[in-house]
C-alpha cells in the first residue's frame, strides 16, 4: 500500500516537474522520502526538480545520495549527468551519460542531454553526431530539434535553425526551450516583436523560468544600451562556474590596480587617474545596473501579455 | 510528515534580522570588514543556513588569514625587505585581494542558502539604519588603535588598496 503510495507521488511529481512546476514537485516528492528514505529513484527526481528550481547545491546532494543508493539504475545517471553538467564538471556529466546510453542505448533524451554536454566542452561535431543518434530514436523529439536549432544558429545557418526549430515546435508547440531558441533566431534576424512574443509566452506559462526571463531581457537590452551593456556582461560572466568568476572578478580588480600603481609610480598620474575614475565608475555600474535592470524587469513582467497575432 | 532537504535553512528566532547577502558585502566596502565578517557570520546564523559553520569558518579564516599575512608584510618592511614604492603597494594589494576575494566567496556561499530561504518566503530586513552607522563608526573603528595591523584587518579591501 505504501509503495503504491510512493509511485503516485512520484508519478504526480514528474508531471508538475514536466509543467514546470518545481515548487510542487519537490513537495510532492519530499512526502514520498518521508514514506522511504532510502528510495533511490525518489532522490534523483528530488534531484531533478531540485535543479529545475535552481536550487544546485541540494540537487548535487540528492543525485550523489541516489548514486549511492543504486548505481545501476540508467534514470539516476541520467538525473545525475544533468546536475553535473549544471554543475559544469563536464567530464563526470558525460561519463554519467555514457553509463545511461550502455543501459538504454534508445535513449533519445540521454543522446540530447550528451549532446548538450559535448556543445559546453566545445565538442560540436560530436554533439551533432548525439542529435542525429537522438533523432534516429525519434524523428520528432523536440529536444534533439531544438539542440540543432541552437547549434546551427550559433554556427550561423539562420535558416536551417529556423526549418528545426519550426519542426520543433510542430513537435511540441508548448515546450518552453523550442520557444526560446525559436525567440533567439527571430532576434537574431531583427525580429524583435516576434522574438518578445516567443519570451511572453514562455513568461506566461512559468514567470520565473530562467531561459525565458534572459530572452525577454536580452529582447530589451537589445533597445536599451546601458542596460544592454549591464546584461551582455552578466551573461558573459554567468556562463563561468562559480570559482572561475570569483577568479575572474578578483583577477580584474587586482589587474586595474596594478596597472593604477605602476602607472602613478611611473608618474603617469594622468592615466593613473583615468584609470582610477573608470575603475570606481564600472563598480558603480556594475552595482546599481542590476538593480535598475531589476526593476525595470518586474514592471515589465507585470504587464507580460502575448500579441493576439502570435 | 516530510523529508528535509539538506540545502533547506532551519527556521530560528533571529529570522527577523536577516539580511540580503549584497549588505555584508557592501558593508565591506563603506564600513570595513570589521562589520561585514562578523555579519555575514549573524546573518548564517539568523538565516538558519545549512553551511554556517562552513560560513563561520570562512570568516575565521578571513580574519586570521589578513592577520597573518598584515604581520608578514610590516615584518618584512620592518626588516627592510620590502621597499617602498611598487613592491609595498603591491604587497598591500596581495592583502586587499586576500579580503576581497573572502568577501566575495562569503557573499557567494550565503547567497545560495538565502536563495532557498527566500523561497520558501523567509522575512528580509532593510539593512540601511546599519549600514550607515557602520559608515559613521568607520573612523571611531580604526582609530581604536595605532597598530598598522589592526588598521590592515578592520579596514576594508578597497580602502587598504587605494589609501595605501
Amino acid at each position: 500500500m505504501e509503495d503504491r503510495q510512493l509511485q503516485v507521488l512520484l508519478e504526480q511529481a514528474e508531471v508538475q516537474r514536466r509543467l514546470g512546476n518545481h515548487r510542487t514537485a519537490i513537495g510532492l516528492v519530499q512526502r514520498a522520502l518521508a514514506l522511504d528514505p532510502d528510495h533511490a529513484r525518489a532522490h534523483a527526481a528530488l534531484a531533478f526538480s531540485l535543479l529545475g528550481a535552481r536550487r544546485l547545491p541540494g540537487a548535487g546532494l540528492e543525485a550523489r545520495i541516489a548514486l549511492s543508493l543504486d548505481g545501476g539504475d540508467d534514470y539516476i545517471h541520467y538525473v545525475a549527468a544533468a546536475v553535473m553538467m549544471a554543475e559544469r564538471k563536464l567530464e563526470d556529466a558525460w561519463s554519467h551519460v555514457l553509463v545511461a546510453l550502455e543501459a538504454d542505448n534508445t535513449s533519445a533524451e540521454a543522446y540530447v542531454l550528451g549532446a548538450t554536454i559535448q556543445v559546453l566542452r566545445g565538442q560540436k561535431a560530436k554533439a551533432r553526431e548525439l542529435l542525429t543518434e537522438a533523432l534516429e530514436q525519434n524523428a520528432m523529439h523536440c529536444g534533439a530539434l531544438t539542440e540543432l536549432a541552437r547549434l546551427e544558429l550559433h554556427a550561423g545557418n539562420r535558416a536551417a535553425a529556423a526549418e528545426h526549430i519550426a519542426l520543433a515546435l510542430k513537435a511540441d508547440p508548448v515546450d518552453h526551450d523550442a520557444h526560446v531558441v525559436a525567440g533567439y533566431i527571430e532576434l537574431a534576424a531583427g525580429n524583435d516583436r516576434t522574438a518578445e512574443d516567443h519570451a511572453r509566452f514562455v513568461l506566461n506559462q512559468d514567470a520565473t523560468d530562467e531561459a525565458g526571463l534572459k530572452l525577454f531581457t536580452a529582447v530589451k537590452a537589445k533597445r536599451s544600451l546601458v542596460l544592454g551593456l549591464w546584461w551582455r556582461w552578466n551573461m558573459w560572466i554567468s556562463m563561468r562556474d562559480e570559482r572561475r568568476q570569483i577568479g575572474l572578478l578578483i583577477g580584474t580588480f587586482v589587474l586595474m590596480r596594478m596597472l593604477i600603481i605602476v602607472t602613478d609610480e611611473l608618474g603617469y598620474e594622468m592615466i593613473s587617474k583615468v584609470l582610477s575614475y573608470g575603475w570606481l565608475g564600472f563598480c558603480a555600474y556594475t552595482w546599481f545596473a542590476p538593480e535598475m535592470f531589476k526593476r525595470w524587469l518586474k514592471q515589465e513582467l507585470g504587464s507580460v501579455k502575448l500579441d493576439p497575432e502570435f | 510528515m516530510s523529508y528535509q532537504i539538506a540545502d533547506e535553512p532551519h527556521e530560528t528566532s533571529l529570522g527577523a534580522y536577516v539580511v540580503r547577502p549584497g549588505v555584508p558585502m557592501m558593508a565591506a566596502m563603506v564600513a570595513g570588514s570589521w562589520l561585514s565578517w562578523p555579519w555575514f557570520a549573524f546573518n548564517a546564523i539568523a538565516m538558519g543556513s545549512p553551511t554556517k559553520k562552513k560560513e563561520i569558518a570562512l570568516v575565521i579564516a578571513a580574519f586570521v588569514g589578513t592577520a597573518v599575512l598584515g604581520a608578514t608584510v610590516i615584518a618584512l618592511v620592518d626588516g627592510g625587505y620590502l621597499p617602498d614604492g611598487v613592491p609595498m603597494r603591491f604587497a598591500i594589494l596581495g592583502i586587499a585581494t586576500f579580503k576581497l576575494g573572502m568577501t566575495y566567496y562569503l557573499f557567494v556561499v550565503q547567497e545560495r542558502t538565502f536563495h532557498v530561504y527566500q523561497y520558501y518566503g523567509g522575512a528580509v530586513r532593510n539593512a540601511a539604519p546599519v549600514l550607515s552607522a557602520g559608515y559613521w563608526l568607520r573612523g571611531l573603528v580604526l582609530a581604536l588603535s595605532d597598530d598598522p595591523l589592526w588598521i590592515i584587518i578592520v579596514a576594508g579591501g578597497v580602502v587598504i588598496a587605494s589609501g595605501m
